[in-house]
């Protein structure tokens, strides 16, 4: 009779599959704790697979179109490049970007690897990590802001301000390693893409409005950027982009609230200046 | 009666007529297609954005990631996470494999991740909960244990289909989940390198440990530990099933449980007790990606311990209670 | 008249070990005895003492007002419910020491024959077989037969009435061929028709050979269908006889309604063995109490009373419009046992 059928078909059907399932899943759970409990290390190398993940290696820097086939922007170093302080967050990268899409230019932003704070010598240290390299081997604009946190350290100055007033020579104090160190981050960059124009962007005195730090600040940054310039100027394809003049008596207007980094209008006339030089 | 089998092919019958994993693969077959398509969503998003190049896409997470950890608003258990995945991350980029690489087989192992802790507790319950409780509520219980047969049988025998169950709705949700997922990612991936290994610890994660295995290998790693947590709520929820008499009311008992555990384990760190509720103790796949656990002191051994002892505690209760108490209705 | 439950009665019991695995049936084997069972529940003592025995091939009633303990002593009889005290052998085997012996014995239906409502008949009785030795598939077509339920047992039980259901019911307690069937009520919920059918079943089941213990709190049911019954109050077996005994011997009441109800009632009690009633002490069920006129007259009449009382009346020119002659209801059963003291 049928109905009797279908019950003993369900039920060797069930079984069967359910004993087969339970004996795999328990060498799953027994694989699992062998594996977590008591794990061996190995160097892994890419023969282990078969080909499933791409093999397209590291070297895709020389397939990156020239600029004139479309801008594509890779930005590098601190909160400036990230667009701290800017009201929708866009920042001059992403400002770029844009102006050049508004002028029909064909742009990208590959990637924006700007992180708050950082120093010349984490940048540095990031560039043998294999992401930040693949990322800046896509660009042909590659954006560089570093080394106001290492001479301003990071505002400290401002909180400094109680105790004693610093001048100039004490915010140069770290200025010599800080353009040792952005030299070699240049010379690295240049390693990992010979051909992407660099562009790194100078310095301005955010302390202008603050009695005490305005002269001391102004000679720093203009020290800075003149030691920048120097190295700057020895290479191919980089430049970089003054900004103290365009902030020096605009402080107000160009500063965010936090009276450290730029707000959305003082990113744009950074921008405005990255995209006319690249004319 | 000697043997336990026909008691086993009853209740599995029962189960099947009741079309109560029916119901389980008609949740999995609705859900699964709409977290196909979520996924694929993403998908599509981080390509307008990134292209195809998963590189800069994982290398731009890390920058995001990077810049949280300067921020005084994030949490600090917050931050450690972010630290282990940003290395993690990193270790996935420096040999070139992409974790997330397209594909039904990634999209399964990550589902699996996701459904440790909750979803397939909440799937198992149905069946779990209803074993005893339905045969109370049905009156058929006084039918059941008139017969010529001690009941320890046949609560053991609903114990051993229990166990049938977990594995069959395991095995289920990998296999709708590829299958699904499959029609949009392909079906290819089983090879693809995973790194496990993974040590987190307060400083960030020690990576002497880490190899890769082969994709399907992880899987096969992942279910084997859903099994065993599925295993243990499906004992607690067939204890409270010979506690309550309505299925309704042990369902609820069971899912309060298991929300609540869902909550503590996002709240968790500071009540450092509460690692041993079983609830906190769901997600062992974790261990086998590397993410921290929830509360210090947390390890894969500590936390199979506690679920292996609130199990054997359940099935104590299970079978005192059953073989002893008065069915007065 | 009726024994009282003594200890004298449970001496009577044969020894367990007689009836211990003999494979056939005897004449007057004991099957089921209960043994001073007694039970607690919380602080109360929900059955205080519980004595009986039933043989092979008798009909045995198990008669009480609802809350006196029936189902709960059915209920210890098929160890759903464990006594406190007292032992309840099946066959030769205590029921909640060696439940998987002694229950190969019974069939039962407790309270209702709850199924599974999602199986059909055939699966459900596919079921329990599946946890009975020696049931197989010519095993369940039979009993199927013989609860003639063969034309729906392939249907879902959720689409069967509640008389089929109570048939699928007998059809699983018949499964195992049990040497004692266990019925709660078996008649409740069924049309008359029904109910004569199950009556003749049950008969017949006994004919077989196979004792059949039934619970009733309707005397007129006991009466129609057991051999022998015990009578419970309040968790306590009152008494225990055959039904012969217990009704036949009682004093009937007779209703009476005469032209002269005055004259009547005063010719009726000069009448030896006639007593005149008070329409209160008479303890009438509810259906005859409504019936009555302030004429009727109620008397306790021997049977044999009844036509010489009638040829009186009929001399002394009283016109007899009805006499009625009432079966004893169970409360009167009860009062006649416990001489006076009413259910608690």
């Amino acid at each position: 009779m049928k109905p009797h059928a279908s019950s003993s078909l369900i039920w060797r059907i069930t079984s069967i599959a359910s004993i087969v399932a339970t004996v795999l899943l328990i060498g799953g759970f027994v694989y699992a704790i062998k594996d977590v409990v008591n794990p061996v290390g190995s160097t892994y190398s890419a023969s282990e697979s078969d080909g499933t993940t791409q093999t397209t290696g590291n070297s895709a820097a020389s397939t990156v179109p020239p600029l004139s086939d479309g801008v594509r922007v890779v930005a590098l170093g601190d909160s400036l490049a990230k667009g701290t302080g800017d009201d929708d967050g866009s920042g001059f990268v992403r400002r770029t970007v844009d102006l050049l899409q508004q002028k029909g230019v064909s742009a990208k932003l590959v990637s924006n690897l700007g992180i708050n704070g950082q120093k010349t010598e984490q940048v540095l240290s990031s560039l043998d990590q294999a992401g930040v390299k693949h990322a800046l081997q896509q660009a042909n604009l590659i954006l560089l802001s570093v080394g106001a946190n290492d001479l301003f350290n990071g505002g400290e100055a401002l909180g400094n301000l109680q105790q004693q007033t610093p001048d100039a020579s004490q915010m140069l104090k770290n200025a010599p390693e800080t353009a040792a160190r952005l030299k070699q981050i240049l010379t690295r960059l240049r390693e990992i893409n010979p051909d992407a124009q660099i562009i790194y962007l100078g310095l301005y005195n955010p302390f202008g409005d603050l009695q005490e730090l305005r002269v001391p600040g102004n000679q720093a940054v203009t020290s800075w950027n003149t030691s920048v310039m120097d190295i700057i100027n020895k290479q191919p394809h980089m430049m970089l982009i003054p900004t103290f003049d365009l902030f020096q008596n605009n402080l107000n207007q160009y500063l965010s609230s936090d009276h450290f980094h730029p707000n959305g209008t003082g990113y744009e006339q950074i921008a405005e200046r990255v995209v006319q030089s690249l004319q | 009666m000697n043997s336990i089998w026909p008691l086993v092919q009853n209740e599995t019958i029962k189960i099947i007529k009741k079309k109560r994993f029916y119901v389980v693969l008609l949740v999995l077959l609705v859900l699964v297609p709409m977290f196909t398509y979520a996924s694929m969503r993403e998908a599509q998003e981080n390509r307008s954005k990134f292209g195809d190049d998963w590189r800069v896409e994982l290398q731009q997470a890390i920058t995001d990631n990077q810049n949280s950890l300067g921020s005084d608003r994030v949490p600090e258990e917050w931050k450690k996470y972010r630290r282990i995945f940003i290395q993690q991350m990193q270790y996935y980029l420096q040999n070139d494999v992409n974790p997330n690489e397209p594909g039904g087989v990634t999209f399964t192992r990550e589902f699996l991740d996701n459904s440790s802790s909750l979803f397939i507790p909440l799937l198992i319950m149905t069946i779990a909960s209803d074993l005893v409780s339905g045969e109370r509520t049905g009156g058929t219980i006084k039918m059941l244990l008139t017969r010529p047969v001690r009941r320890w049988k046949i609560l053991l025998s609903k114990l051993i289909t229990l166990t049938m169950f977990t594995s069959l709705i395991v095995i289920s949700t990998f296999i709708i989940c590829y299958g699904i997922s499959g029609l949009v990612f392909g079906y290819s991936g089983f090879t693809m390198p995973v790194f496990t290994g993974f040590q987190p610890s307060d400083a960030g994660v020690n990576m002497d440990t880490v190899h890769a295995v082969d994709q399907w290998q992880f899987i096969l790693m992942q279910m084997g530990l859903i099994w065993f947590v599925g295993l243990c709520v499906g004992l607690l929820a067939f204890m409270v099933s010979v506690l309550v008499r309505s299925t309704a009311a042990s369902i609820v008992i069971m899912m309060a449980a298991l929300i609540a555990g869902t909550i503590l384990t996002n709240m968790a760190s500071s009540w450092a007790s509460a690692k041993y509720l079983f609830m906190v103790n769901l997600g062992l796949t974790n261990y086998l990606s590397g993410s921290p656990a929830p509360i210090d002191g947390m390890t894969l051994p500590f936390s199979l311990t506690v679920l292996a002892i609130w199990a054997a505690v359940s099935l104590v209760v299970s079978f005192a209670v059953f073989t002893k108490r008065d069915v007065l209705n | 008249m009726m024994k009282k439950t003594t200890s004298e009665q449970s001496a009577t019991l044969a020894p367990s070990t007689e009836a211990n695995g003999s494979g056939a049936v005897q004449e007057h084997e004991i099957v089921l005895s209960a043994e001073h069972v007694k039970k607690k529940i919380g602080k109360r003592w929900i059955i205080k003492d519980v004595t009986f025995t039933v043989r092979a091939g008798e009909i045995f009633g198990f008669l009480g007002p609802n809350g006196a303990g029936k189902t709960t002593t059915i209920r210890m009889l098929v160890d759903l419910i464990r006594p406190t005290e007292g032992k309840i052998m099946i066959c030769g085997y205590d029921v909640n020491r060696e439940p998987e012996k002694a229950l190969a014995y019974v069939g039962s239906i407790v309270e209702n024959p709850e199924m599974y409502p999602y199986l059909t008949g055939w699966e459900n009785l596919q079921h329990f077989a599946r946890m009975q030795p020696g049931v197989d598939e010519r095993r369940i077509q039979e009993v199927t037969e013989i609860v003639r339920l063969d034309e729906r047992i392939h249907d879902k039980v959720s689409k069967y009435s509640l008389g089929m259901r109570q048939r699928l019911g007998i059809a699983q307690a018949l499964l195992g061929r049990p040497r004692l069937l266990i019925l709660d009520e078996p008649t409740n919920g069924l049309d008359p028709k029904g109910i004569r059918d199950m009556r003749l079943f049950i008969r017949e089941l006994a004919a077989q050979g196979m004792a059949v213990f039934v619970s009733s709190h309707l005397l007129s049911e006991i009466q129609l269908l057991c051999d022998r019954v015990a009578i419970v109050g309040s968790g306590r077996v009152m008494a225990v006889g055959s039904v012969e005994e217990l009704v036949e011997d009682k004093e009937h009441l007779v209703i009476w309604e005469l032209a002269e109800s005055e004259r009547g009632a005063a010719l009726l009690g000069s009448l030896s063995g006639i007593s005149v009633l008070d329409h209160n002490e008479a303890h009438l069920d509810n259906d005859t109490a409504a019936s009555l006129t302030a004429n009727s007259i109620i008397t306790r009449t021997p049977e044999e009373q009844i036509p010489v009382a009638i040829r009186e009346l009929v001399q002394a020119g009283i016109a007899v419009h009805n006499v009625r002659k009432l079966n004893p209801t169970l409360e009167q059963l009860f009062l006649g046992i416990t001489e006076g003291e009413t259910i608690e």
